[in-house]
């Protein structure tokens, strides 16, 4: 039930091949069936990954990044298969990735943090730094520009040289966005890069993402668990429940499908003509029906805030 | 689109005006020039301890370096890539025996018995040997964690030494004279006495390691040897081999490690199997956690701590033991980042800022 956006005209540079393609992944756990075939297309562009807790989002990410052995399937970036390589050949590749938590070298200032990003694309080795080679040293210092230019554009710049244990949630998340990103990829999976972050990060953030994604053509893909953040800014969604894709498409179609409306808030609700989503008396008879359906709705905050008005300009 | 900058942003800490931005460079000269007059420095009573006067003050020194140049090592496998290889013994008795077995005569009796190596072909020989067998060591043990690794290693390091002591009776030709203990032939520097030359050469070990190490550790390998310590989950996506820098520290402390005992060796001129058991180990992990755990500075004063109080209670073995204990108890306690972190700590603390202020007021003549 793949559904292929149409890529940016004349963006992508492998025409017709998606930047990121999981075909069919199946993963277990022992005997807990994680994903249970998930076929999913990412461009160039922001890409949407939603679905309640448990869903295996992260597990999505843990396989393409090199974490979790898939039991079935395959991932190919640009066409090329993946699940061969190493994780630091992925990074090579040019998939960049962050975690739910921020994990920083707490000792360790800012800019220090974000060179580790730069790691493989020094071409001279720790003997040239033991020798202190002017070489080098350039390297070195040019990497810390590219560095320092990254954290400028996420805010961070007056923040460089303090230590990242000092920072707030909000700013170590940032820091660790930037520090993906300094890697140069092309593919770039964020793990909930707007949760705990305060309005004006979730601004800087975007504001960030959406700069350097224009001027690289990155595909951007998201988890996030903040509806109104994912629909604003992903033109495509897809939506993950129990390991199977449930429903693809625009904002609009995702979140009045009655199918992701039942995986979040259980039975009994539907959308309504401007995305408002009500209480209804009595069954639904619906095509899409779910097995196991959660009883709380642990969602529904989340949810209602889509109703506010929004404070991001979609670009 | 990026945010207009007027002026450049500093790519590097910002440094303090003055003399203080050359703070670094002036400790490190001022250290090892305090390490080398050290014995004719009179001060805290250390006269008769490190004194220049007989010879066994400046054998004393030289174990304090030979122990520096070991910690330095070890800080930078158990400090910075936080793995807790423990195989330091044995690789410490390898360089004292590799280098006393090489460089040995080869037609004198057993105890003095070698291969009639050049003393400067057996050491790099030793110490790379050495290096490598931590490498090998390690790509097996770099893959576990915590316990399990500190036991593997822990049984590779009675391994060695039990190589050692085992020469003789069930194998022969490794010329080590089994549990008897092996005489280890000096070397001379050219118009030194033997003390004064084992004391320069000591020295010249630990230079050459802390160089390395502060030149390594302040650049990029001391920050990804940091991320294997404290991200090693994470640094998959970074493009980082979290084994390969496993291995790199592994090799580095292996070589620093038989370094130091090949200069021990030269120090004590006699290597028996017994002075390399745990007791060994335990003697560094306390240089080390007492001196100040991943610091700079920290295995070099913990040295100097160590030699001090075992000349101290050179009479009474077993108190020295219970008195190191007690130590590094104290140190976990109260200082657990170490002695190294004693001036730092002061300068921050309460009453310093507090005395700061008041002297501050009281030559502030504006007001």
């Amino acid at each position: 039930m793949s559904v292929v956006e149409a890529s940016p005209p004349g963006a992508n540079p492998t025409e017709g091949v998606a930047s990121l393609a999981v075909d069919d992944l199946h993963v277990a756990f022992g005997g807990n069936q994680v994903l249970l075939g998930v076929d999913l297309q990412f461009d160039p562009g922001f890409n949407g990954l939603i679905g309640p807790n448990g869903a295996g989002k992260t597990t999505v990410f843990n396989v393409v990044s090199g974490y979790v052995r898939r039991s079935q399937g395959a991932v190919r970036l640009h066409g090329e298969d993946v699940l061969h390589m190493s994780r630091t050949q992925r990074v090579k590749a040019g998939i960049g990735r962050t975690f739910q938590a921020p994990r920083l070298i707490l000792d360790a200032t800012v800019m220090e943090n974000t060179l580790l990003g730069r790691h493989h694309l020094f071409r001279w080795g720790h003997f040239a730094e033991l020798l202190l080679l002017p070489q080098q040293r350039r390297e070195e210092t040019e990497a810390r520009q590219i560095c320092m230019d990254m954290l400028d554009r996420f805010g961070l710049a007056d923040l460089a040289h303090e230590e990242a244990g000092a920072l707030s949630l909000g700013s170590q998340k940032l820091v660790e966005v930037a520090r993906a990103l300094v890697a140069d990829p092309t593919v770039v999976l964020l793990d909930e890069p707007a949760a705990g972050l305060g309005a004006d990060d979730v601004t800087v953030l975007l504001r960030g993402l959406r700069q350097l994604q224009a001027e690289r053509d990155l595909c951007v893909i998201i988890i996030e668990h903040d509806l109104q953040l994912v629909t604003s800014l992903c033109p495509k969604i897809s939506v993950l429940h129990f390991g199977e894709i449930i429903s693809e498409g625009s904002p609009e179609h995702v979140t009045t499908d009655p199918a992701v409306i039942e995986a979040y808030l259980g039975h009994g609700f539907e959308a309504e003509e401007g995305g408002d989503i009500h209480e209804v008396e009595g069954p639904l008879s619906e095509h899409h029906h779910i097995d196991h359906v959660e009883e709380e709705s642990t969602l529904e905050e989340v949810w209602t805030e889509d109703d506010a008005p929004e404070q991001e300009e979609p670009s | 689109m990026t945010v207009a900058t007027a002026s450049p942003r500093p790519l590097y800490p910002p440094k303090p005006p003055g003399l203080r931005r050359y703070r670094e460079q002036l400790t490190t000269l001022g250290v090892f020039v305090f390490l080398a007059f050290l014995p004719w420095i009179p001060i805290l009573g250390w006269t008769d301890i490190f004194d220049s006067g007989n010879n066994f003050g400046r054998g004393n020194l030289a174990f304090v370096f030979a122990y520096g140049a070991a910690a330095v090592g070890f800080n930078l496998l158990v400090g910075y890539s936080g793995t807790l290889g423990l195989a330091v013994a044995g690789l410490f008795a390898l360089g004292a025996y590799g280098t006393a077995v090489l460089s040995a005569p080869s037609d004198a009796r057993e105890a003095l018995a070698g291969y009639d190596w050049p003393f400067f072909l057996a050491l790099p020989v030793v110490c790379i040997a050495a290096a490598i067998i931590g490498v090998l060591v390690g790509f097996p043990a770099a893959r576990l964690k915590g316990f399990f690794l500190a036991i593997a290693t822990l049984a590779l390091g009675e391994l060695i030494v039990t190589i050692i002591r085992l020469d003789d009776d069930v194998w022969s030709g490794l010329k080590t004279n089994g549990g008897t203990g092996k005489q280890v032939p000096q070397f001379l520097i050219p118009g030194l006495d033997r003390i004064l030359s084992v004391y320069m050469l000591s020295l010249g070990a630990l230079v050459l390691m802390m160089l390395a190490y502060i030149v390594l550790t302040n650049r990029r390998l001391g920050r990804t040897l940091k991320a294997v310590r404290d991200i090693d989950i994470a640094t998959g996506p970074l493009g980082i081999s979290s084994t390969y820098y496993k291995l790199v520290a592994f090799g580095l402390s292996a070589f620093a490690a038989a370094l130091a005992g090949a200069m021990w060796a030269q120090n004590s001129s006699f290597a028996n199997p017994q002075t390399f058991r745990t007791r060994l180990l335990v003697f560094l992990l306390v240089v080390l956690i007492v001196g100040g755990l991943g610091r700079k500075w920290g295995p070099l004063i913990g040295a100097v701590f160590f030699v001090f109080l075992r000349q101290k209670l050179q009479d009474t073995q077993k108190l020295l033991f219970l008195i190191l204990g007690i130590a590094l108890i104290l140190a976990v306690l109260v200082l657990p980042n170490g002695i190294a972190v004693l001036p730092k700590q002061i300068r921050d603390s309460r009453w310093v800022k507090d005395l700061q202020r008041r002297l501050e007021s009281l030559l502030d003549f504006s007001t």
